[in-house]
């Protein structure tokens, strides 16, 4: 018995003669709201099919929990597909209570308990309502209702934003956090950074198959140099006094000149600045959010091309016998100059 | 272990229960439920239209016999004798005497010519040597022409001194059934569990498609075993045909007992060689298996098709192989004992319906119970094969192996 809700270790799948999953590792701790970021294709869905045991991989081994196969532990799980699926004809209410059903819940405590989800996300008036007659966005509540009625150990979201309008896209943050608060551990996939950045306590980031980032949203963060934003009092030629990777902002931003955070700070640069007499009309260190870094670590990857050297990670050091299960972060490509450690 | 199979029987159960109630609590299982009596309301009526149109041709049809009035008389009371001898619709068409103009050969052609009925024979010339004209269909007319000419002849040649026997008739009830007995038994028992297979199983072909169109089936997938999936379908659209066998087992016991005692003891005496209340279990039993062996092979094979279109062109394969088995099973049940018996009995498609044959034919009890397990091994085959090639074609599951999913997934990319 480890920490691990989810371990995942070189995970293989092939369509055809395309490797889609290309030895993909992850490392879910418990009670922890994990999110796999990705950009389309990149195998996101693959890899959680992979972990549920909907499909079988081609090489490597995933556990959830400690159960051999994920099936042994499905009744310890809840899974919202990224295509939404209910029986039309079917009451919100039964539809909630078959999903519980499936996953070991009493049918009449799945209806029970079904009625008060449904109140308590404003739905009650529907629960006698056949899903077909349902809004799009009602629906995937009822849907998503149905994935935790049982109140499962492991949540598994795939694209659970997608279709959602804002304000059931906040419900559902919130239901994602009571659910974590709850005890449960949370995996969901998405390819919006916003959400990820606020939820996540970790997350990978897959591209093209493989695993090319792990770690906090602050390691991911931190994989890109914070930039300094500094605006001369003077209009002097400020280029030698500055990193050579200076560039100045457009007309509009005040002549602002931007750097990336020099790796010895930025305070060298000050007292350049300061002894040639320019002076500091305005200074700030800016850090690069979660989306840029997502499009540095993705554009950086496509740009390797898939046939490049596995990532470093968890599953490239350690011991062949054991699950990765170190919360360290690693990066598959090595970041860029100047970058700071994470 | 146990938790395990637990586990899988309560998910097979879920699944069935959603199938049971899905298919049972519509509208459309009211139509499902009496389509039998549209069935036989079609039936009655074109089979009274039939019946009449052939009512009333039998009913102008005649024999003719050109005699002079003498003989008439002996024509009609040895006609009178020998129809007793038939049943009505065995009876030969009636007879209407003509007497003899001066030309009767062609009296006797313009006799298939008459307004007012339809010769079906015509009997002329000298009573020892008559000729007899006939539809080249009504050789059996043209005979029954040449008795009577015997008979009136020998009437009128002895007169009183004909030799009249009286006898006298005695019920007697057969201790045990005959061999023709026990073949009508087979073939009923054959036929039975055909036609309610026929009418029940082929519904299973389509059940998946639910699951594919509304894209549930990635839940139930990550939910429950295939295995579970196919087996719960099954065992709901089974509960669906055995709510449907018990409702009309009802009514038809009901209308038993309007049935005239003569058809009662017909069928009375159809009895099977290992004994009514065991012939009632096993064909059950039968109709069990022959519904999982077929519904599980349709099930597998429709879970295949990705569109109604696609499965409505299953349905005449289908129907195919059902027959097919029918004719297999029935052949079988005519030659118990023969290899074509035992190559039904083993096949595991024709092998309910060939057993539930032999429940009539023979004694034995235990070959049945042999059967029963060969047929559910069957049954657990062919729904870990109709799991698989789901799991691999449809969910893409697995590694891409064999030649002929390379080929389907070749061609589903040019699609």
């Amino acid at each position: 018995m480890n920490g691990l809700a989810v371990e995942a270790r070189g995970l293989v799948k092939r369509f055809g003669d395309r490797r889609v999953v290309d030895g993909v590792d992850l490392a879910v701790p418990r009670g922890a709201i994990y999110g796999v970021l990705g950009p389309n294709g990149a195998g996101k869905t693959t890899t959680l099919r992979m972990l549920l045991g909907i499909i079988e991989p081609d090489g490597g081994a995933r556990r959830l929990f400690d159960a051999a196969h994920p099936s042994d532990a499905s009744d310890r799980v809840g899974y919202l597909p990224e295509e939404r699926g209910l029986y039309p004809a079917m009451k919100a209410r039964e539809a909630i209570a078959f999903m519980g059903a499936l996953r070991g819940l009493p049918w009449r405590e799945g209806r029970a308990r079904a009625v008060a989800m449904l109140e308590g996300a404003g739905l009650g008036h529907a629960a006698d309502t056949k899903i077909r007659k349902l809004s799009k966005g009602m629906a995937q509540l009822v849907q998503l209702l149905g994935s935790v009625v049982h109140r499962p150990d492991l949540l598994v979201l795939d694209e659970p934003f997608s279709g959602l309008d804002p304000v059931n896209q906040e419900k559902l943050e919130a239901l994602i956090v009571a659910e974590r608060d709850r005890g449960a551990t949370i995996l969901f996939s998405t390819h919006v950074m916003a959400h990820a950045e606020r939820l996540c306590d970790r997350l990978a980031i897959i591209a093209g198959g493989r695993r090319r980032f792990e770690g906090t949203v602050d390691d991911a963060r931190g994989t890109l140099p914070a930039r300094v934003r500094y605006v001369p009092r003077g209009d002097g030629d400020m280029a030698p006094l500055l990193p050579p990777d200076a560039v100045r902002d457009g007309p509009g931003d005040g002549d602002a000149w931007r750097f990336a955070l020099p790796s010895d700070g930025v305070e060298p640069v000050l007292a350049r600045v300061m002894a040639a007499g320019a002076g500091i009309a305005g200074l700030s260190i800016e850090r690069p959010g979660l989306h840029e870094a997502f499009v540095r670590i993705v554009g950086d990857a496509e740009t390797a091309g898939a046939d490049g050297p596995p990532p470093p990670g968890p599953s490239a050091t350690d011991d062949a016998g054991s699950m990765p299960s170190d919360a360290a972060s690693s990066v598959a490509r090595a970041p860029a100059a100047g970058a700071p450690a994470a | 272990m146990s938790a395990r199979l637990s586990r899988t029987l309560r998910q097979v159960l879920t699944i069935a229960r959603r199938d049971f109630t899905a298919t049972v609590f519509t509208p459309v299982f009211l139509l499902f439920l009496f389509a039998p009596v549209i069935m036989g309301g079609f039936g009655a009526i074109g089979g009274a239209g039939a019946s009449s149109v052939a009512g009333s041709g039998r009913d102008r049809a005649r024999v003719v016999a050109i005699v002079p009035d003498a003989l008439a008389r002996s024509y009609a009371e040895a006609d009178a004798r020998l129809r007793a001898v038939f049943r009505d619709d065995a009876a030969r068409p009636a007879l209407t005497t003509l007497h003899p103009t001066a030309d009767p050969a062609a009296q006797a052609r313009a006799a298939f010519s008459a307004r007012d009925y339809d010769a079906a024979a015509v009997l002329y010339g000298p009573a020892e040597a008559p000729v007899i004209l006939r539809a080249p269909q009504d050789a059996p007319s043209a005979r029954y022409l040449a008795l009577l000419s015997r008979e009136a002849l020998a009437d009128r040649r002895l007169g009183a001194q004909a030799p009249r026997v009286i006898a006298r008739e005695v019920d007697f009830v057969r201790a045990g059934n005959t061999a023709g007995d026990r073949d009508q038994s087979a073939f009923f028992a054959v036929f039975g569990v055909f036609f309610l297979t026929l009418f029940l199983a082929g519904q299973v072909v389509g059940t998946m498609a639910e699951e594919r169109n509304n894209k549930v089936v990635e839940v139930l997938a990550a939910a429950v075993p295939l295995e579970a999936v196919f087996l719960g379908k099954l065992l709901g659209l089974f509960g669906v045909a055995v709510m449907f066998v018990a409702f009309w087992g009802t009514v038809l016991a009901q209308l038993s007992q309007l049935v005239p005692p003569s058809v009662s003891a017909g069928l009375a005496s159809l009895t099977p060689a290992v004994g009514g209340d065991a012939f009632a279990i096993l064909f059950f039993a039968y109709f069990t298996t022959a519904y999982l062996l077929l519904g599980s092979v349709f099930l597998g094979v429709g879970a295949q098709a990705s569109t109604m279109r696609e499965i409505q062109m299953l349905s005449l394969p289908i129907t195919v192989i059902q027959v097919g088995m029918f004719a297999l099973s029935t052949a079988a049940a005519r030659a118990p004992g023969s290899p074509l018996a035992r190559f039904a009995e083993l096949f595991p498609l024709s092998s309910p319906f060939a057993m539930a044959g032999r429940a009539a034919n023979r004694p034995e009890i235990w070959p049945h119970l042999a059967a029963l397990a060969w047929q559910l091994g069957w049954v657990a085959l062919f729904i870990g094969v109709g799991a698989r090639l789901f799991r691999r074609g449809v969910l893409q599951s697995g590694s891409p192996g064999g030649r002929w999913f390379r080929w389907r997934t070749k061609a589903a990319a040019g699609t």
